[in-house]
């Protein structure tokens, strides 16, 4: 049966959401589907529900509500800071449970305190959660880009190799793969020996000439894709990027600093052990790191309750620091998810930077704990 | 019940299936006339023949309004999702092979492998002010091999029902996704193949829709079995 009416404990919700100083919004349900497949990528696509408008232009039901609200505030063009609470419905094709359910949350916009809006997403979340579920025991689990970021880059790899496992980060498979490729370096293959002699001899110009005469004989120089110098450039740091090896120390250095995981508390220390111990200067991100823990401690939340976990995150491009989850003490379904997106904003078309930080509520899986023992 | 057997209706993979049904005993005769797109197995009672496009069985495999088909893997795993509990690849037939690969500019001389496009991915949107474009009529099979393969996550499907070879020349996208035989159209049109760009070696294949009701019917067990022997022989 899809669900038709609202949660019954939706005027809980909303007066949370009041309470907690947000403007509620309401989207169209009908969205362009652009702006979700370019964001979220591909992946989505077989979780949407796609269709076209008359004109052809690509139509999607609302599969969230980030983006929306989003492009929102872009348009309304209403300055920040901004926060803002929604409350309805998303529809995703899922194998499993019904594919139109209610969503619920809160973006916070254009706050420049970075640590005090990240603790107030998490103390939101969870707020809002034990009010729905009282007496319930709750988790949460918190990951940090980036001090990910910090320890990569205090490794002194190449800023190309910095670029691939930043990019990686929260997806463990490809992250090991990256891994595994810094242990055994390969060398280039397949390279024709005209160019690679072209590369060798260091004449840039000459190659990217090079590059430019073969395309306008091909038919490639007029198409807005890859330009001569790009790929130039791009084949010269793929071949010195190919002899980069990262020795064995490093290696365990990186992989020990994946598997941490550690109640929050315990975490600045661990944190500050890990760097001294691997004689790395991640300062400035475990400072960032500590403001946070502070700004949870005075907000008052129970430390106790939530771990950090090194190797959280998400591998998309438009998250840069905080990802939480939150789930029921020893079980699995995911109630909350949240995390800070800094780069959302301008990637949408926001002409200003606009950091942000949010989280959203999967409303069935928490009617779902209600009524379960 | 009756079982239906959904084979192509044109072309060379229409010839060769035929062949092969020969070899294999099961010979099919047009209900009506030569031109009729049903027909039946003699000597099978209770068994129809279906003329119909490669796409077209795909779909129907998927739905289960036939029993079996005869037509590309490609377009089987294309189709639908979950495709290995929804139908058995019962045999491969040895034609009709080609590769989904994944090809890009000959010029772009630093993008041999998987790995080099993911780099090239990330950084796509920074450069260009949009996502890497891939031209296909793959997309599910693009996306699983991107993203659960190789991690790739960033980059757009530009769908094209045809002469997709043609797509990064004419600017439409930067790189296809796409069939090949020989890789001549390719090379014609200054592609090369990443060296682990193989998304899937498909050929013509013989495909069970699965259903219970097959569990113990003498005429499906007879068909495949009869296709396998057939297959069998013709390599030894």
């Amino acid at each position: 049966m899809p669900l038709t009416d609202m949660p019954d404990f939706s005027d809980d919700l909303l007066a949370e959401f009041a309470a907690r100083r947000t403007l509620r919004v309401n989207t169209p349900v009908i969205q362009p589907a652009e702006p979700f497949l370019d964001m979220a990528g591909e992946d989505l696509r077989r979780r949407i529900f796609l269709t076209e408008s008359e004109t052809g232009s690509s139509l999607c039901l609302r599969p969230e509500f980030t983006i929306p609200v989003c492009l929102r505030h872009i348009e309304t063009a209403t300055g920040t800071p901004k926060r803002y609470s929604y409350l309805g419905e998303v529809f995703r094709q899922r194998r499993e449970g019904a594919q139109e359910f209610y969503q619920a949350g809160i973006e916070d916009l254009g706050e420049k305190d970075i640590a005090s809006a990240d603790a107030r997403a998490i103390g939101d979340a969870m707020g809002v959660l034990s009010r729905l579920l009282p007496g319930r025991p709750l988790k949460l689990t918190l990951g940090d880009q980036a001090v990910f970021e910090a320890v990569v880059k205090a490794l002194g790899l190449p800023v190309g190799w910095q670029k691939r496992l930043i990019h990686a980060f929260g997806d463990m498979g490809h992250l090991e793969a990256l891994l595994e490729r810094l242990a055994r370096p390969q060398p280039v293959a397949g390279l024709d020996p005209q160019i690679a002699a072209l590369v060798a001899s260091g004449n840039e110009a000459e190659l990217v000439a090079w590059i430019d005469r073969t395309m306008q004989e091909t038919g490639y120089s007029t198409n807005a894709s890859r330009s001569p110098t790009e790929i130039a450039r791009r084949l010269q740091e793929k071949l010195q990027l190919a002899e980069t090896k990262l020795d064995g120390g490093a290696l365990i250095l990186l992989r020990e600093f994946l598997t941490l995981q550690l109640p929050l508390g315990d975490a600045s220390a661990a944190l500050a052990g890990f760097a001294d111990a691997a004689g790395l200067d991640l300062r400035p991100a475990i400072a960032q790191f500590d403001a946070r823990l502070g700004a949870l401690a005075n907000a008052g939340l129970d430390l106790a309750a939530m771990t950090y976990r090194a190797a959280f995150g998400r591998p998309l491009d438009y998250y840069t620091g905080l990802v939480f989850e939150v789930t029921e003490q020893g079980r699995s379904a995911v109630l909350a998810g949240g995390g800070r997106f800094d780069r959302l904003m301008t990637l949408l078309g926001a002409t200003d930077h606009i950091p942000a930080v949010g989280f959203s509520l999967w409303l069935d899986r928490i009617e779902t704990a209600r009524v379960s023992p | 019940m009756t079982i239906t057997i959904a084979l192509p209706s044109k072309g060379r993979i229409k010839e060769d299936t035929a062949a092969i049904f020969g070899r294999a005993g099961l010979s099919i005769s047009a209900i009506g006339n030569d031109r009729s797109y049903r027909g039946r197995i003699e000597g099978i009672e209770g068994v129809e023949v279906a003329y119909l496009s490669a796409s077209e069985i795909a779909r129907e495999l998927a739905s289960g309004s036939v029993d079996f088909g005869v037509t590309g893997e490609d377009l089987v795993r294309e189709g639908m999702p979950g495709v290995d509990e929804k139908v058995e690849f019962c045999a491969r037939l040895a034609f009709g092979q080609a590769d989904v690969v994944v090809a890009v500019p000959e010029i772009w001389l630093d993008v041999e492998t998987m790995a080099d496009l993911g780099d090239v991915a990330a950084d796509f949107r920074a450069r260009h002010g949009r996502r890497l474009a891939i031209a296909t009529k793959y997309w599910r099979l693009t996306q699983q091999f991107f993203s659960s393969q190789h991690g790739i996550q960033l980059y757009r499907i530009v769908e094209s029902l045809g002469a997709t070879e043609g797509a990064p020349a004419a600017g439409q996208a930067d790189i296809i996704v796409d069939i090949t035989s020989t890789g001549s159209t390719l090379r014609a049109n200054h592609l090369k193949v990443l060296t682990d760009g193989i998304i899937l070696s498909s050929e013509a294949c013989l495909v069970r829709a699965r259903k219970p009701e097959h569990e113990g019917d003498p005429r499906v067990a007879r068909i495949v079995e009869a296709v396998r022997t057939a297959l069998a022989v013709s390599d030894g």
